[in-house]
């Protein structure tokens, strides 16, 4: 039986006429189970590969090796099913022209289905908003699925649909399952792949070296079979008059939250934050209140962690008007530490679209603040990804030189590593 | 689902050694977006199943519920919303506000004691005890020090103790009870309650001042710790009878001007208190038979920080415009607040007109309180 419970971290005092309240949210899960394993619904698992023709020889057979180690890691009695994706959307298994396209795991559909991955040859386009609408129809064929997965691997850009279709697919399916998306190779854009793994509630990640895909599909896996609480949300209840300023998950990675919100009531919106498993993750609310008079206290937040109509966990986030400048002048520790997480992400990505776009000089300064704030944060794996792309003069100023020769890979796995941060705490 | 809704890799690519045909010829990398849509493409696929049922209840099987809501319902003053069991307002989020922040007791007529919050301090750290009988009376008033670990429950439990023991005292005494060692004995029957309540292992023992005040007829006696006050304001004299213990009355001792010692940043810096760490519980004690009508005060800085000086603290009270005890004390509160109540506010009041003759306490401008009444 999942349990989660939850902890406030802030500066409860407000100078004389401060308005802005912030605090750092820690909820954690123990005790999730396993994906479809709860009692609470099946877990339905869907392996989307890419088979377009930029795949190649190496990629095909990479990818093919690794979405059947991905089938050796879904849990037997798991709905699943693979789809071959490039300009089209292929149901690869189960075989099944009409009726549900999921089928439950068990060895003899586990085998089935890794010789229909056998036959995945490369050719033909890229469509990945088609990919999706296929597996959001194939989750709609079972019906009442809890846990709803898909792994995506692509190799290339998404040439043969617009923008706006894509994002039309997207809207079909936010919501309806998450999406872990990873990119083979260089020849992907960063971009558009965050925006499928950011709005499906899912990762990024890029996967410089075809061998290492089996490893990656495998983990993945493990890791989605282990979120046995399948749908939580965030509720954010602010009193009347007040005025959410923004709503953020700082950890495990940063994603801003604010405008995904679903009014519950009227003071109260609720935040999708997708499957669980045993883990914590970090939400800074930032809130803005009228201001009292000195010596007041009121509540500036209710947060609560929902899973349907039941509140599992709340904390509530406090302001108190002081002027005891001693205490209205210190910023809280953690509300600090992911501020500057979540500027490091900013700074990351427009550092390297200035690069791209060759302004040479924001890029040099933003990756330069990008060193200095990973630095100080001890954000160890932002500062190894940073140095394959600036060489760092001094990393407590941010004085950094662009490298002349940067692979395009490290770039790309500095950008897609650039909303992970760290935590304060232990 | 219809026949042959779902696009099968199967049918479009025949698992034979044979290369099938491609179904989309000019496909690739190359291919314009709109050349994408051809038939039976994906992207058109309608889902015909029914959509997922929402089964909100089924997951009490894996979950805990936070506890049940059901509370007496309170409703919030400040909007008329209702308090939720966190104890804020579900509405505005406003505090709701505790019994602790504002209270008074009237325990006879003629004594009476308010204590509050004030308006810039979270919450309420004095406290006080209030006894009355015949024309007899404990008023004791304790200020928890702010700096200290839980002051609000050293005051709560300096100013019960003392209070329940100076009453067991009186009514105990068949002959003239030693004020001396009553009020010693007190203060460290007090002293022991706050060390009984504070953690082994605080850094920052929980401790309170004292100020007391026993009436018996027309003699006072009164005791002190720290810098909560007792004053007597008469018709002609008006007096602060207790010394504080604090860094300002160390410099006026040394000639400071009160005003300008009253007014250093360490002023309120206290000497003596009740507490684990204090170095000495034995407080100042003093005795003064009343000769004419006026009132006792006991009150805490919070009060005095407005009116020190005892003509000021008459006047005061005189401006209240008030004739019974409870009345003044809540509108002596009121303007402390209307001061900007930096403090938590303690007064209790005894009225004491032995002479049975109208007290107007000397202050020049006749007021609209004229006799008080009391039983002494």
């Amino acid at each position: 039986m999942a349990e989660f419970s939850a902890a406030v971290y802030q500066n409860e005092f407000l100078p004389d006429g401060g308005t802005d309240v912030n605090a750092i949210v820690t909820v954690r899960c123990s005790g999730a189970g396993s994906a479809g394993r709860t009692g609470s619904g099946n877990a339905g698992e869907i392996i989307a590969v890419d088979t377009s023709g930029s795949m190649g020889h190496i990629n095909m057979g990479a990818a093919k090796q690794a979405a059947m180690v991905a089938l050796d890691n879904i849990l037997d009695g798991t709905y699943f099913a693979v789809v071959a994706g490039n300009h089209k959307a292929y149901l690869a298994y189960p075989m099944v022209q009409a009726g549900p396209g999921m089928v439950v795991m068990d060895p003899r559909t586990r085998a089935e289905a890794k010789r229909a991955i056998s036959f995945f040859r490369a050719e033909g386009g890229t469509a990945m908003g088609t990919w999706l609408n296929l597996c959001r129809a194939l989750f709609d064929s079972i019906g009442n699925l809890a846990n709803k997965h898909v792994i995506l691997l692509t190799d290339g850009e998404n040439h043969n649909e617009t923008p706006e279709q894509l994002h039309a697919a997207l809207a079909n399916c936010a919501g309806h399952f998450q999406v872990d998306a990873r990119g083979v190779g260089v020849d992907w854009k960063v971009a558009e792949i965050r925006k499928i793994a950011q709005t499906m509630l899912g990762t990024v990640d890029i996967i410089g070296d075809p061998a290492q895909l089996g490893a990656v599909f495998a983990e993945l896996m493990r890791n989605s079979m282990a979120r046995g609480v399948a749908n939580a949300d965030l509720r954010v209840w602010i009193p009347q008059g007040a005025q959410v300023l923004f709503i953020r998950q700082v950890s495990p990675t940063v994603e801003d939250l604010t405008h995904r919100g679903q009014p519950v009531n009227q003071l109260t919106m609720s935040y999708p934050t997708g499957a669980w498993a045993d883990e914590e993750r970090d939400y800074h609310v930032s809130v803005r209140l009228p201001a009292k008079t000195v010596g007041q206290e009121q509540l500036a937040a209710r947060v609560q962690l929902a899973v349907g109509a039941e509140l599992l966990t709340q904390v509530l986030v406090k302001a108190k008007w002081s002027a005891d400048t001693n205490l209205t002048a210190q910023i809280n520790p953690e509300v600090a530490h992911y501020t500057g997480q979540a500027e490091l992400a900013v700074v990351i990505q427009e550092g390297l679209n200035a690069k791209q776009a060759g302004d040479f000089d924001t890029a040099t300064s933003k990756l330069g603040r990008a060193v200095q704030l990973a630095t100080e944060s001890g954000n160890s794996e932002a500062t190894a990804k940073l140095r394959k792309v600036v060489d760092i003069a001094d990393a407590a100023t941010g004085t950094v030189r662009l490298k002349q020769e940067i692979a395009k890979a490290d770039e790309m796995a500095l950008d897609t590593a650039s909303t992970k941060t760290t935590r304060i705490r232990g | 689902m219809t026949e042959g809704n779902w696009p099968l890799w199967a049918d479009q690519h025949p698992q034979t050694s044979t290369p099938a045909t491609a179904t989309c010829p000019s496909c690739g990398r190359t291919v314009a977006p709109s050349d994408a849509f051809c038939e039976g493409c994906g992207a058109t696929l309608t889902p015909s199943a029914p959509p997922p049922v929402s089964t909100p209840n089924e997951n009490s099987t894996q979950t805990r519920r936070l506890g049940s809501r059901n509370s007496e319902v309170i409703t919030c003053p400040a909007c008329g919303g209702t308090i939720d069991v966190d104890g804020y307002c579900q509405t505005c989020g406003t505090k709701a506000p505790s019994a602790r922040d504002h209270y008074f007791q009237t325990p006879a007529p003629w004594i009476a004691g308010v204590c509050d919050r004030g308006q810039r301090h979270p919450r309420n750290e004095d406290a006080m005890a209030l006894w009355a009988a015949g024309n007899r009376a404990v008023l004791v008033v304790c200020d928890g020090v702010s700096t200290s670990t839980d002051p609000d429950t050293a005051a709560t439990v300096a100013a019960q103790t003392i209070c329940d023991h100076l009453v067991g005292r009186l009514l105990d005494a068949d002959a003239d009870l030693d004020y001396t060692e009553a009020f010693t004995a007190a203060a460290a029957a007090g002293n022991q309650a706050v060390v009984a309540i504070t953690a082994p292992d605080s850094p920052n023992a929980a401790s309170a001042t004292l100020a007391v005040a026993v009436i018996d007829g027309d003699e006072l006696h009164y005791a002190n710790l720290g810098d909560s006050r007792v004053y007597f304001l008469g018709q002609h004299t008006q007096e602060l009878l207790t010394l504080d213990d604090s860094m300002a009355q160390a410099f006026i001792e040394r000639g400071m001007e009160r005003a300008e010692a009253e007014a250093l940043p360490r002023a309120h810096a206290i000497t003596k208190w009740v507490g684990r760490d204090s170095p000495d519980v034995v407080p100042r004690i003093g005795t003064r038979t009343l000769t004419e009508p006026g009132w006792v005060a006991v009150c805490s800085d919070g009060l005095w920080n407005y009116a020190s000086a005892p003509h000021q603290l008459a006047a005061q009270l005189a401006a209240t415009g008030k004739i019974e005890p409870i009345d003044i004390a809540k509108s002596l509160v009121a303007w402390a607040n209307a001061k900007g109540g930096r403090d938590n506010i303690t007064v209790a009041l005894a009225s004491f007109s032995g002479l049975t003759q109208p007290t107007n306490l000397g202050v020049t401008d006749p007021v609209e309180a004229q006799s008080v009444e009391g039983e002494v």
